[in-house]
């Protein structure tokens, strides 16, 4: 095993890292114990839940199957990035995104723990169907695109989810919340 | 003061959401820093087995280790954990801190290594050389029953810890008597709650103090610290438990576990403070599984499809020890004629330890085992009889001029059953047109070739709102805001928003001027905690109470302040008024800060505590139905349409309940189509990832339509009946059903909780088929 720590740099939710670290030292730690980034949840560590989702370069990554070498030079943004991530500036009282509003309206969160990588998967997931969206022939649903709207029908939106557990809602509820910002 | 109150039944949206939507949850890992040390259990590898060496020379001088400890170093008397014996006569086998000469399943403690660092911490724990010797092991509760099985506890002379007997009537001459009788066995898999956030626990000194703080991802942080005293011999004083905000509890997080008293025992022993998180693999393990029993029953009906008794022997798997309790797995069993009349019962439950992880509660606790059965059997009478099976449920459900009905049994712990309040036609009548029963023949008939439709219905009745007097404390604050100090721990059920709402409108102020704080043993001093659809009920009813004792104590020091008797001051929305006095009415901060200016002493007047009675628990009832379709090609069950009508009696905030009923459906259904913890002969736990345990995915969720019908219990002054389980208890009874009738009447469908994998059901369909083309 090596045991000999080595140089990574990264940024986290816009805030730029260097730090020494052991090459098995993964990225959900070092993103939790190094970046104070509270929002990456652990919550199987075998890649199945997806709790974990960050979005590394702009791709979703389950933190807890990826090294914190391996994210060297790359730009990391988690939960606490989501306006960014979704295009939204995060207005009101609450100072929530679209997206966490339309989660809380619809009560699509319970114990909460599931929910910020579920969030940013969504962001990410949302934007992929804009982009689709703007070159309208791989809409699914083309009667509700509308110009630089996400586009995705019920199906696609089940696909995207079933990456991701949640003990608590039933699902109902988040698939209800997604469904509102679509439309 | 800026909104209105927030009024009871409105769809209030949560006040926990945007920390947690932005990922400042305060979790139990969010506690963790870097100067702690890290614990690592070491585990039994074998299902039974002596322990004949553990031998830690290999690490003990190896600078990344922090110290062990295993039973030999454990103080003096520090042995088991508790267990609550509900029915006063169970044979006491108590989980142990740490294995201690034998191993009785694998996943039992048998040492702990420290270390600074959690991959540190591993790779010392493989370091650790454990040699057993196996014994023979119990896996089954048929055989372990039996006079020749291996012992897990010689000296009790049997594996059979607990059993219990109960009857009602002359079920022998009701049987006699019978027009038909119906018999079916059923085999309920292991299953367990497994929230998303494994447990976890920190042990530290409170700063500058000798106090122990212990944070828990726990339910119960109350009973955690009686037991942490009793255990440790630490006073009670010296102890504090903290529940942070908990990533899902579903039961498994209501018990004292020994990794807690390791803990505590190891930052008494190194003085350091030391976390444990469960990391999922072990979590398999070492939290409690639930549901696991066989259960034979026969029901007498006589001509008119009345069913007349019933008959249920059970055997619950309870695994190696008892958890907190000591034989709730079997207690519900004496509860399984649900909403029927059926006067004649009798109920024999047995619970047997095998070498399996010890089995507690899980989310409904019992009920949902026996509503799959009893509703098995309806729809088995149904059959037998040639009744419609909307129509036998009608003709046997209890009437709504019958409550309070006595049902004639106990459950332990819980005294006498007393159903209090409930309209069980109007439940029925109004899911069937939810679902569509009517219409459901037509539809039947245009499912595409290869699919089967079916639709299933059955029936919950279960006690809620028990586990003892609930205690609130309400101080008002220099800055006018109320503090309401609960001990409803949060698990995500929303408790805050549901108390804060429930005390707005009860005092007549916003919402927004309530905190809530829950989870802390200083503050609620002998709370039982979250478990068994409690929260809202006796939560709110205490936090009415307490609301009730501070108008009070505020009106006493208006009073005082002004040199007027009581009854010259009103109590009006958070405003203080002079009876037939011209002065403006006032506001609670500048109450305190007059008092605090005239040496009233508001801090300690202004703050009161209550305490709500420990009531009998009410019972809340629930219609479901369920539309399935199966791909006789590929064996795949769809839940596709699922109906609810729900009375948990007046609703608080709807949009929270209908919360619940949804995700325990999906747990139910969980458990049906897809869960089981699975052993391998040996007694190896062969379930270790989230690839072998299914949980229930969102293309499983089906189109849900909830209603609620509120027959208000008499019980408690909010008229509430508890609704956090109601979903997950008869979801697999309607499925199961539905699944039946859309196999149709000749092809039997196993009678338990499956899980109905498209494997299974391929097997049902193949067996069937060779059934039909066999000649002989």
């Amino acid at each position: 095993m090596i045991e000999e720590s080595l140089n990574v740099s990264m940024t986290v939710d816009g805030a730029q890292l260097h730090a020494r670290v052991r090459p098995r030292y993964l990225l959900s730690d070092f993103l939790r114990e190094r970046a104070g980034a509270g929002g990456v949840h652990v919550a199987c560590g075998h890649g199945v839940c997806g709790a974990c989702t960050v979005a590394v370069d702009g791709t979703a990554v389950r933190a807890c199957l990826m090294l914190a070498v391996q994210a060297d030079g790359t730009h990391v943004q988690t939960v606490a990035s989501l306006g960014e991530l979704e295009g939204d500036v995060p207005a009101g009282r609450d100072g929530l995104t679209r997206l966490q509003t339309a989660f809380r309206e619809h009560h699509a969160l319970q114990c909460g723990y599931c929910t910020p990588g579920l969030l940013v998967s969504t962001a990410l997931f949302l934007s992929q169907r804009k982009a689709a969206a703007r070159s309208a022939t791989s809409c699914a649903s083309p009667g509700r695109a509308s110009p630089g709207r996400a586009c995705a029908g019920r199906a696609e939106i089940l696909d995207h989810l079933n990456g991701h557990l949640c003990r608590c809602t039933g699902y109902a509820n988040i698939i209800a919340a997604i469904e509102s910002v679509l439309t | 003061m800026s909104a209105a109150p927030e009024k009871f039944g409105q769809r209030v949206r949560r006040r926990e959401d945007p920390s947690l939507l932005t990922g400042r949850g305060v979790y139990l890992a969010d506690l963790i820093r870097p100067d702690m040390a890290v614990m690592r259990v070491i585990r039994s590898t074998q299902a039974h087995a002596r322990i004949k060496r553990i031998d830690f020379s290999s690490i003990v001088h190896d600078p990344g280790c922090v110290g062990v400890l295993c039973a030999a170093d454990l103080p003096v008397g520090i042995g088991t954990l508790p267990a609550m014996d509900l029915a006063g006569d169970s044979a006491p086998v108590h989980q142990r801190v740490l294995a201690q000469g034998t191993v009785r399943y694998a996943g039992e403690p048998v040492a702990v290594v420290l270390a600074n660092d959690a991959y540190a911490a591993e790779d010392l724990a493989e370091r650790v050389i454990v040699d057993y010797e196996p014994l023979p092991s119990v896996m089954d509760v048929h055989t372990g029953s039996q006079a020749e099985a291996p012992l897990l506890y010689p000296e009790f002379g049997s594996n059979i810890v607990h059993q219990a007997a109960q009857r009602v009537g002359d079920p022998e001459g009701a049987f006699a008597a019978a027009a038909a009788i119906i018999e079916e066995n059923f085999s309920f898999r292991r299953l367990m709650g497994s929230p998303l956030e494994t447990r976890g626990a920190v042990a530290m000194f409170e700063p500058g103090s000798d106090r122990y703080l212990l944070h828990s991802s726990t339910q119960i942080p109350q009973v955690l610290r009686t037991e942490l005293a009793r255990i440790t011999g630490v006073s009670l004083e010296r102890l504090r438990v903290v529940a942070p905000r908990v990533g899902g509890g579903f039961g498994c997080k209501e018990a004292v576990y020994p990794e807690e008293i390791l803990l505590a025992l190891a930052l008494q022993k190194f003085g350091r403070a030391v976390y444990w998180i469960e990391d999922r693999a072990e979590s398999f393990s070492a939290t409690v599984h639930g549901r696991e029993e066989s259960m034979r029953v026969r029901a007498a009906l006589d001509a008119d499809g009345i069913v007349t008794a019933i008959e249920v022997d059970c055997l619950a798997d309870i695994g190696a020890a008892y958890s907190l309790y000591t034989n709730t797995p079997s207690a519900a069993v004496a509860t399984l004629r649900g909403p029927y009349r059926t006067a004649h019962f009798r109920s024999c439950a047995r619970s047997v330890v095998t070498n399996k992880t010890p089995l507690n509660v899980y989310r409904g606790a019992g009920y949902p085992q026996v509503t799959l059965a009893m509703e098995r059997i309806m729809d088995l009478a149904a059959g037998a009889t040639g009744l419609d099976r909307a129509e036998i449920r009608r003709r046997n459900l209890l009437l709504p001029e019958q409550f309070p009905v006595d049902r004639g049994v106990s459950y332990p712990g819980c005294g006498r059953i007393v159903y209090d309040s409930g309209n069980y036609p109007a439940l029925l009548d109004s899911t069937l047109e939810a679902i569509g029963y009517d219409g459901f023949p037509a539809r039947r008939a245009q499912s595409a070739s290869g699919i089967s439709l079916g639709l299933g219905l059955s029936f919950v009745v279960e006690m809620t709102s028990g586990g003892g007097a609930e205690p609130a404390r309400l101080r008002l604050l220099p800055n006018g805001r109320l503090q309401l100090l609960s001990g409803i721990t949060a698990i995500g059920q929303g408790s805050e928003t549901t108390l804060a709402q429930i005390l707005s409108d009860h005092l007549g102020i916003p919402a927004d001027t309530i905190d809530v704080l829950a989870g802390d043993t200083d503050d609620s001093p002998g709370a039982p905690g979250t478990f068994g659809s409690r929260g809202a009920t006796m939560g709110g009813n205490a936090a009415c109470q307490a609301g009730n004792a501070f108008i009070l104590e505020a009106r006493k020091l208006a009073a005082e302040l002004r040199g007027v008797g009581l009854e010259n001051i009103d109590w009006d929305g958070g405003m203080l008024i002079e009876r037939a006095a011209r002065n403006e009415p006032q506001c609670l901060m500048s109450l305190f800060q007059q008092a605090e200016a005239r040496g009233f002493a508001p801090t300690e007047r202004l703050s009161v505590t209550a305490r709500f009675a420990d009531t009998p628990v009410g019972f809340a009832s629930a219609c479901h139905a369920a539309v399935v379709s199966i791909d006789r090609g590929t064996g795949v069950i769809r839940v596709l349409d699922y109906a609810v009508t729900h009375d948990c009696g007046r609703v608080a905030n709807p949009l929270l309940v209908d919360g619940q009923i949804m995700g325990g459906v999906l747990q139910g259904l969980g458990g049906l189509l897809f869960e089981a913890l699975e052993y391998s002969d040996t007694g190896m736990p062969l379930t270790q990832t989230y690839m072998d345990y299914v949980l229930p995915t969102a293309d499983t969720a089906p189109r849900f339509i909830l209603r609620h019908i509120e027959t208000p219990s008499p019980l408690n002054p909010l008229g509430m009946k508890g609704a956090g389980e109601a979903g997950c208890s008869g979801a697999g009874a309607a499925i199961v059903n539905a699944i039946a009738d859309a196999l149709g009447p000749t092809i039997p469908v196993p009678g338990g909780s499956g899980p109905f994998t498209p494997a299974l059901v391929r097997d049902i369909l193949r067996n069937a088929q060779l059934e039909e083309n066999s000649e002989c």
